[in-house]
């Protein structure tokens, strides 16, 4: 077997494909590791090597994508194969590069409609974990969450940072059709649904926002490593 | 040069190398499912390799030239026939404005990529031309071609493309004495799928190990363009571990919690939270791309430096070829 692995303080480096590496920098998710990972993305995007295409965020990892050939005939990269020219430059910045600051840009603000046609499963919600639907807003829309991934479909947001009350398994039939814009949770993970697409998650509300809009060079509101808050608004379409 | 669709076809849209600048926000890579066939198409018409073509799932389409047009086609999917001649693929072919092109099933493949000198013009959508159905953007409007779409292609001919045209004018259909030997870049069994193991590749039982690199695995009917689903010898899982959501992409074979197959393809989205048992060798996913619901496949594992090499082999003779084709037409004419 040759799936080649390389540790070093802290982060493990791993291959995806001819194209792709993977660091994973924790076995568990923690604000710690989601702060490593954006960090580590912004120095690695702010300084790329030779070949370096674009990078995917994920709640333990940073995959790495790069174009082959342009990777092994860089004179600045060193090693005999893709893998090892690419790790090899990821440790040196791990240990060499000084981290830029962290957006301390505020939260944004999303407007979430709860309940009612936008939240078909907020009485259920409430009800299966002893709340009234008004305890279950007051309580989700007054956390601040972190986005640690973006995922399923362009611009679903997987968010963390849910108080632990609210934590609700999901549906046991998924839904066919979930509407662009709704608020989910499933199990203590909280999300919203960027398009319209078959879901299980339990629909609390919906946010009149876009989340992806193609035609925007910037297509999605949020990115991996954004804080959000949630604002309630009652004049819902 | 323009064409007009009188008859789609199953699902026929415009694809390119796809859109990888976007993976972090979820917007899949797309493109091609088979992009060796596509580069063969654009190289014969002395297109760069990303220019857009258009991906054709089988035969029973219908198009006419409303120009002049310098096109190619390779792939498995589909024979092309002007009238009851039957136009060789994998080299250029100039056709006069007004004839019918028909394509025809062939049951070897699934998939049949057509380039048109100057490539399909259509808008890029976050730096790619090629069509992502699911979420309606890219590509001719955002969807599959119907009949009446009117396709033109980009203005800008490479010198390559206007000496063909030159040389290949004619008042109906003509083509090129040459032709690239697509089958040398394939491997000679194309049913053996080479594939690398994968992080998750050791949370597997030994037995299922041993099934998933020696029994026969088959394409279900639930396959598109996002994935394939393999129905075979079930894999059953050591561990009864969660893996977290991570980076997936084109080639990632998961393994679901009832122990079926996975194999991911261009429309695949980026981040998935099904264990990996391997990765297909970028060079096998022209095959994948060409496989039909009820297809039967091996897998045989090789190392990733394996990969590598094989990959960048294929990108040099890529190169070579591009090269050969500019120096025969240079030879000609100067």
């Amino acid at each position: 077997m040759d799936i080649q692995t390389q540790t070093n303080d802290g982060f493990t480096i791993y291959s995806l494909s001819e194209f792709a590496v993977a660091i994973e920098f924790a076995p568990d998710i923690s604000t710690d590791t989601l702060e490593r990972i954006t960090r580590f993305n912004a120095l690695l995007c702010h300084s790329p090597f030779d070949g370096f295409r674009t990078t995917v965020p994920a709640y333990t990892t940073l995959s790495i994508f790069f174009d082959p050939v342009v990777v092994i005939q860089s004179p600045r990269l060193h090693g005999i194969n893709c893998f090892e020219r690419v790790a090899g430059f990821l440790k040196g910045l791990n240990r060499g590069g000084s981290t830029p600051a962290l957006s301390t840009a505020s939260p944004i603000a999303i407007p979430v409609c709860y309940g009612g046609v936008s939240g078909p499963d907020l009485n259920e919600v409430a009800r299966s974990i002893g709340m009234t639907p008004d305890e279950v807003i007051q309580l989700h829309s007054t956390a601040v969450y972190h986005v640690y991934m973006v995922g399923f479909t362009p611009g679903f947001a997987y968010l963390g940072g849910m108080p632990g009350e609210l934590s609700s398994p999901r549906k046991s039939t998924p839904r066919g059709t979930v509407p662009a814009g709704s608020i989910g949770i499933a199990g203590k993970q909280t999300g919203i649904y960027s398009l319209e697409s078959p879901g299980g998650w339990q629909i609390i509300g919906r946010t009149p926002l876009r989340l992806f809009d193609a035609n925007n060079a910037q297509p999605t509101l949020l990115k991996a490593g954004d804080r959000v808050v949630f604002k309630v608004i009652t004049e819902c379409r | 040069m323009q064409i007009v669709i009188e008859r789609p076809g199953l699902m026929s849209t415009i694809q390119d190398m796809g859109r990888w600048e976007h993976l972090s926000q979820g917007v899949p890579r797309s493109g091609v499912m088979d992009v060796l066939s596509a580069r063969i198409a654009n190289l014969a018409v002395g297109n760069e390799p990303d220019a857009a073509v258009i991906e054709f799932t089988y035969g029973d389409a219908r198009l006419r030239t409303e120009t002049d047009i310098l096109i190619a086609y390779s792939g498995d999917g589909a024979t092309l026939f002007v009238d009851s001649e039957r136009l060789p693929s994998d080299r250029p072919i100039y056709l006069a404005a007004g004839s019918y092109i028909t394509l025809v099933n062939n049951p070897a493949g699934c998939r049949t990529y057509l380039a048109i000198a100057g490539g399909w013009d259509v808008p890029e959508v976050l730096g790619s031309r090629s069509t992502y159905m699911p979420a309606a953007f890219g590509g001719f409007q955002g969807r599959a071609l119907q009949a009446g779409d009117v396709l033109h292609a980009g203005s800008t001919l490479s010198g390559i493309a206007r000496q063909l045209c030159h040389r290949l004018r004619t008042a109906t259909s003509s083509y090129s004495s040459w032709g690239i030997a697509r089958w040398r870049l394939l491997p000679s069994d194309r049913r053996l799928i080479r594939v690398i193991p994968a992080r998750e590749f050791t949370w597997f039982e030994g037995k299922s190990v041993v099934d998933f690199l020696s029994s026969p695995y088959t394409v279900s009917p639930t396959c598109n363009r996002m994935g394939y689903h393999l129905n075979g010898a079930p894999i059953g899982r050591l561990f009864a571990r969660e893996l977290l959501s991570t980076a997936v992409m084109p080639g990632t074979i998961q393994v679901t919690g009832d122990g079926r197959l996975i194999l991911l393809m261009a429309d695949s989205q980026t981040t998935g939270g099904y264990p990996r048992i391997a990765q297909v060798a970028a060079v096998d996913m022209p095959l994948c791309g060409q496989l039909k619901p009820g297809d039967s496949v091996y897998f045989r594992e090789i190392s990733r430096m394996e990969a590598e090499k094989l990959y960048l082999q294929q990108e040099r003779l890529l190169t070579r070829l591009a090269v050969a084709i500019t120096t025969k037409l240079t030879a000609v004419f100067s």
